[in-house]
């Protein structure tokens, strides 16, 4: 007995059949909206120098936020990137300064550091058995003293351009892109690739979805958690050496905030903060839309302090939609 | 023996009374709390003795730093009111509703000339409405409420820059304001007594006796934290759950409007950033709430123990402040904040798993 | 298709002399079973008879106290879950265990997925499952569908898609029919009757002896623990399964009462929700206990939330003393004199970590309120101590919390919180579910005493021989309504034969 299957309608695999989300169609749609609509309405928007510091200011957001993604996605938070930032941030400016340390170096040591404190997180999250959010939240004052102890009551000034080839700058910019975007982005391709197609990735949303099935399904959901946390201390690592290529001097507040702007970033990109659902292209384009709505407001000359309030609009409305989402579903 | 389980079966085996002592250190968090409370004040003593301070830690030192566990106390008792009421309750706005709030309450007062009580209440009203919004998002139309009141977190923080172009309001009327926060000799056995902040008597009081009487012994508190232990059942039982969540969050929101009051007249201004400057004051406060004994999931938890967790907390800070030179002092409290937040919190875990809860 | 079909009629699984106890309670007492490949094995028998226990035993979700079980001729410890599904030993419980966002491929291969350079082979696990489908009878297009878009019926048959893509020999279905329409059924029917074909082994529960005679060819009856005996299901006859079930019809030892018959206190007219379930008529006098009775997935636990102001009615009136209400919510329906003990006690009735007092007073606030808001805790303490004396809670005193306490005295306190108000109408859901036999006793005479005292109650359940035992009247509830009606003296086999679908019997009312 042969059954001859009907050739599908659509491509067999997910990969082809649901590349791109609905919310995340949506979301191009806002931001080209956006876009034409500032084009239009201003002489400054398309050019290659706001588009080239928008790119740039989104990437620090969007680099910690393709791991923020990830710990979404799989069950937890993390609130102390912020932080984390802070700590990486001024370690690897004073080692570029005092050490005069080369730019490999820089960027291995701001990885590394990033990856202990996320192993930090991860362990006392995993282990202490604690919710995430509060453990996080402790990490977060903890990093912080850790940081301003090494800032020693004064701002690291004049850090030299080792990092300048990822920061804002001149250097910073191959035909007016800059370098930090790029890395961003192939890095969010990276890791949407593998969240997709390989089976850890894919694990990933059975644990936020399910936990315990998860685990009887054979899924090894406390190691898969502490990575989560360590990825995201990684990615805190680059998003660090970006802000320090950005300028000669680094503030004490550097960072301060950013945990907020990431967890916008991802909920507005479509990741339920339940867990188990989300994409890191969405993460990507919901930076990119709060990206440009700042860098409206500045061109338009609005007050910068309603950029805010749009961001909560945004993110109450991408909720409002999950919610919806999830009575029609649980009514079907 | 049949009707009793584990958990009662571990009280009745009579251990001994360091056993005992330790279940009721980790066990009761007043206990604990009231322990370390001791503990503090006799280790600065004993480094003031040794001369290790840069001042006296004296009761008057003591009294006057009350002043910083009013804010904080009173948003750790805001937080406790919404985490209480459970499925995921917390309240990240706070800080943005005491900046909009102070700054109403500052056009009142310094712009609009007017007399402290209708502004006092007009702030009140002002964080009320905004905490309803996070009330009206979480309970009807069940949004999870950190991302809910993230969003308003924003939302409130622009509003609050925006309505007077982020300059602070410091008018003459509210640099009159002071008093309000200001240590007094009390009447009758002040010469006894160290002079305790005025706001301690004005603000922090009245709602800690309020909030004691509704949530601890108030038939609201019944249906709060009815729900926060089980929702369904709450449902089943006839609690109106909507309403009594979506009050939570409007309770939250009218802490923050008396905690701008305080603010505003402890620093003389109404600044637009008050409340969201650096971390904010949401983190703090759930801090409180969580080392007071808070569980993160619902329906645990007592007024009681969020108010000597404050005070424990701003002695802490009091203390580490005399320990060090310079602003050393305020990194080390961030350190103190940190580690005793994930120290209560996995102690929470702890208790919960070995002996069945926190009381 | 494969070499199934050649085996056919080996023994598959053997089950010799197992016993399990929990507490004092013996679940299994020397419990003996063949299985044989190509063999779709009903195993029926009252709540409380023991086929969840073998089952959980089985599939390695428990262990027995004693015992052996063969698999495929060879001794087999079964340590856990996932030892059992590495023998080919799959369980599809009634609700899917399925991960909502994946896809239904995905979910099929999570833990094992195909991998081919590090990536996963989409084409490959998609064709396979397209293939597992095809040979299943089920629509290849669920394939590439998330789980969570499919209805309940379809994400059943993905689970059992999914024990068969592990190579099951035997699966466990546990009351597949309960959640399932009609046509639904008709196509699991079909889906089993193709894996029997294939040699496949298939363990059958279900209530619903009716369709026992459409899928399965042999039957076991369990009672008490026991097995009563394992036929051919073509020897027997759904009277004759339920006369087995029930055992020798013990004496009634149901107090002596005379039934009133006043006015009805409450009557339904009408009631329908939906298609769970419709034309619900229901009267009850003051007085009066009258039973629903109706097996799992015929409707009856709906009946019971609907009328409590939990899920609102789509058709239909209820009126209490003869006035029509509008219950809205349990609040609503509290203010109607209407008050509910629900089923599921953990998720439903307590508030685990609270006091007793607590748990009796929660819902009532208006009743305890001094000065506007206060709660008056001298009245509380009197309210709960009276009514922990009168449901005899046994425990030190009402400040105790509630999670101290066995399940029994659990139960005594979530149905003191129903009497704080003392109701017109009582409605019991599953009333005696998870308590001792003592405690059973106890709330039975309970529920007595308030009949008596002109309390109007409803016991909705599907423990049949507590039903017959307090019921002034029994009324069977079969595929969505109300069918026949019986009296105390009522046989449970008649009963059972009649809410299980033998419509021959409908007449013994």
């Amino acid at each position: 007995m042969t059954t001859t299957a009907p050739a599908p309608a659509r491509s067999t695999m997910p990969l082809l059949s649901g590349r791109v989300t609905g919310q995340e169609l949506v979301l191009l749609g806002v931001i080209t909206l956006l876009w034409l609509a500032l084009g239009v309405s201003t002489d400054t928007f398309i050019q290659a120098g706001t588009l080239s510091n928008l790119a740039y200011n989104v990437a620090p957001i969007a680099l910690v936020g393709i791991g923020m993604t990830v710990v979404i996605v799989c069950g937890g938070i993390d609130v102390s990137v912020g932080s984390a930032v802070t700590v990486v941030t001024v370690i690897v400016a004073k080692l570029v300064r005092d050490q005069g340390v080369s730019l490999p170096v820089a960027v291995v040591v701001a990885v590394g550091v990033g990856a202990l404190l996320g192993l930090v997180n991860g362990v006392l999250i995993s282990v202490g058995r604690v919710h995430a959010i509060i453990i996080t939240f402790g990490t977060l004052n903890v990093f912080r003293f850790v940081a301003l102890r090494i800032f020693d009551s004064e701002q690291v000034a004049g850090v030299p351009g080792t990092l300048a080839v990822l920061g804002g700058g001149q250097t910073g910019e191959t035909l007016h892109v800059p370098h930090a975007f790029v890395v961003m982005l192939l890095l969010a391709g990276a890791m949407w690739w593998y969240m997709r197609n390989t089976a850890g990735g894919r694990h990933l949303y059975a644990m936020g979805g399910d936990r315990l099935a998860a685990r009887l399904a054979g899924v090894k959901v406390q190691r898969r958690e502490v990575l989560a946390y360590v990825l995201t201390g990684v990615l805190v690592g680059l998003a660090s050496c970006v802000v320090i290529g950005g300028g000669g001097l680094i503030g004490q507040n550097v960072g301060v905030g950013l945990e907020l702007q990431v967890i916008a970033a991802v909920v507005i990109g479509g990741t339920s903060i339940m867990g188990g659902r989300g994409t890191v292209l969405g993460t990507v384009l919901g930076a990119l839309l709060v990206g440009t709505v700042a860098s409206g407001v500045t061109i338009l000359h609005w007050p910068s302090q309603l950029t805010s309030l749009f961001v909560g609009v945004f993110i109450l409305v991408a909720v409002g939609t999950d919610v919806v989402r999830e009575r029609s579903r649980r009514r079907a | 023996m049949n009707a009793v389980t584990t958990a009662a079966r571990a009280k009745d085996r009579a251990p001994g009374l360091g056993a005992r002592a330790l279940r009721a250190l980790v066990t009761q968090r007043l206990v604990l709390l009231v322990t370390l409370l001791v503990g503090l004040v006799v280790v600065m003593k004993l480094l003031e003795r040794g001369g290790y301070l840069v001042a006296s830690y004296s009761s008057d030192y003591l009294a006057a730093s009350l002043i910083d566990a009013v804010p904080l106390g009173l948003l750790g008792l805001g937080q406790l009111v919404v985490i209480v009421s459970g499925r995921g309750g917390i309240d990240l706005s706070v800080g943005s509703m005491v900046s909009v709030s102070g700054m109403l309450f500052g056009f009142a007062i310094g712009e609009w000339g007017w007399p402290l009580v209708p502004a006092v209440l007009f702030a009140l009203l002002s964080g009320g409405l905004l905490g309803a919004i996070n009330g009206f998002f979480v309970s009807a139309m069940g949004f999870p409420a950190l991302i809910t009141t993230l969003a308003t977190y924003y939302a409130y923080s622009s509003i609050a820059l925006v309505v007077n172009d982020s300059s602070p309001i410091s008018t003459g009327p509210i640099q009159d304001l002071t008093w309000l926060t200001r240590p007094v000799e009390l009447p009758m056995f002040g010469q006894y007594v160290p002079d305790f902040p005025m706001g301690i008597f004005l603000f922090a009081i009245p709602v800690i006796v309020l909030l004691w009487l509704n949530v601890t012994r108030g038939t609201y508190g019944r249906q709060l934290y009815a729900i926060g232990t089980n929702d369904t059942a709450g449902r089943f039982a006839g609690v109106p759950v909507g309403s009594v969540r979506f009050r939570a969050y409007l309770v939250s929101g009218m802490v923050s409007g008396l905690v701008a009051v305080v603010t505003v007249s402890q620093f003389a201004s109404a600044r637009p950033d008050a409340g969201t400057a650096g971390n904010g004051m949401a983190l703090p406060a759930i801090t409180i709430a969580v080392l007071g004994g808070v569980a993160i999931t619902g329906g645990v938890g007592r007024v009681v123990g969020v108010v000597v967790a404050a005070v424990l907390v701003v002695w802490l800070n009091a203390g580490i402040l005399l320990s060090f030179e310079g602003s050393e002092g305020s990194q080390y409290q961030l350190l103190a904040l940190g580690g005793v937040l994930i120290f209560a919190a996995i102690l929470n875990g702890v208790t919960t798993r070995r002996y069945g809860g926190t009381s | 298709m494969d070499d199934g079909t050649a085996s056919r009629g080996e023994v598959l699984l053997s089950v010799d002399g197992l016993t399990k106890s929990y507490g004092a309670v013996r679940a299994l007492k020397g419990v003996s079973v063949e299985v044989r490949r190509g063999s779709v094995h009903a195993v029926v028998g009252e709540n409380g008879a023991g086929k969840s226990t073998l089952i959980k035993i089985v599939s390695g979700a428990e262990s027995a106290d004693a015992g052996r079980i063969s698999f495929d001729g060879a001794p087999v410890a079964m340590a856990s879950t996932n030892a059992a599904m590495g023998l080919g030993i799959a369980t599809v419980y009634q609700e899917p265990q399925l991960f909502a966002d994946l896809t239904v491929a995905e979910n099929i291969f999570v833990g094992r997925e195909i991998v081919r350079g590090g990536r996963i082979d989409w084409r490959a696990q998609s064709e396979r499952v397209r293939t597992l489908l095809a040979d299943l009878g089920l629509p290849e297009r669920y394939a590439d569908r998330q789980v969570g878009d499919l209805s309940v019926a379809a994400q059943q048959q993905v689970s059992i898609a999914k024990a068969m893509a592990g190579e099951a020999r035997l699966l466990i279905l546990d009351e597949p029919s309960a959640i399932l329409t009609d046509n639904e059924i008709d196509i699991l029917f079909a889906l089993v009757r193709r894996l029997v074909a294939r040699g496949v082994a298939v363990i059958y529960i279900s209530h619903r002896l009716d369709e026992l005679f459409r899928v399965t060819d042999t039957v076991t009856v369990m009672r008490d623990g026991d097995i009563v005996g394992t036929y051919p299901t073509d020897d027997l006859s759904v009277r004759e399964i339920a006369e087995m079930m029930v055992g020798h019809e013990l004496a009634n030892d149901r107090p002596d009462r005379d039934a009133p018959d006043g006015e009805p206190l409450l009557s339904l007219r009408g009631l329908g929700r939906g298609d769970l379930f419709h034309d619900i008529d229901v009267d009850v006098a003051a007085g009066e206990i009258v039973a629903l009775y109706g097996l799992v997935g015929s409707g009856v636990d709906e009946i019971a939330k609907t009328l409590y102001g939990v899920e609102r009615p789509t058709a239909g009136t209820i009126a209490v003393a003869g006035r029509p209400v509008d219950v809205r919510n349990p609040r609503a329906a509290q203010r109607s004199r209407l008050a509910m003990l629900p089923s599921d006690r953990k998720h439903q009735g307590v508030f685990a970590f609270q006091s007793i007092a607590f748990n009796i007073t929660t819902g009532h606030a208006h009743r305890f309120r001094r000065f506007g808001f206060l709660m008056d805790r001298a009245r509380e303490n009197t309210v709960a101590k009276d009514l922990m004396a009168k449901l005899a809670v046994k425990a030190p005193g009402p400040r105790t919390p509630l999670n101290a306490l066995s399940g029994g005295n659990q139960q005594k306190v979530v149905l003191a919180r129903q009497l704080v108000e003392r109701p017109d109408v009582l409605v019991l859901e599953e009333p005696t579910q998870g308590v001792d036999v003592g405690a059973k006793e106890e709330i039975h005479r309970l529920v007595t005493e308030l009949a008596e005292q002109g309390t109007a109650i409803l016991v909705v359940t599907a423990d049949l021989p507590e039903a017959l035992r307090i019921a002034d009247r029994l009324v069977v509830v079969r595929q969505g309504t109300t069918t026949v009606e019986f009296g105390p003296t009522a046989r449970q086999a008649d009963v059972l034969a009649a809410a299980a679908g033998d419509t021959g019997s409908e007449d013994a009312a």
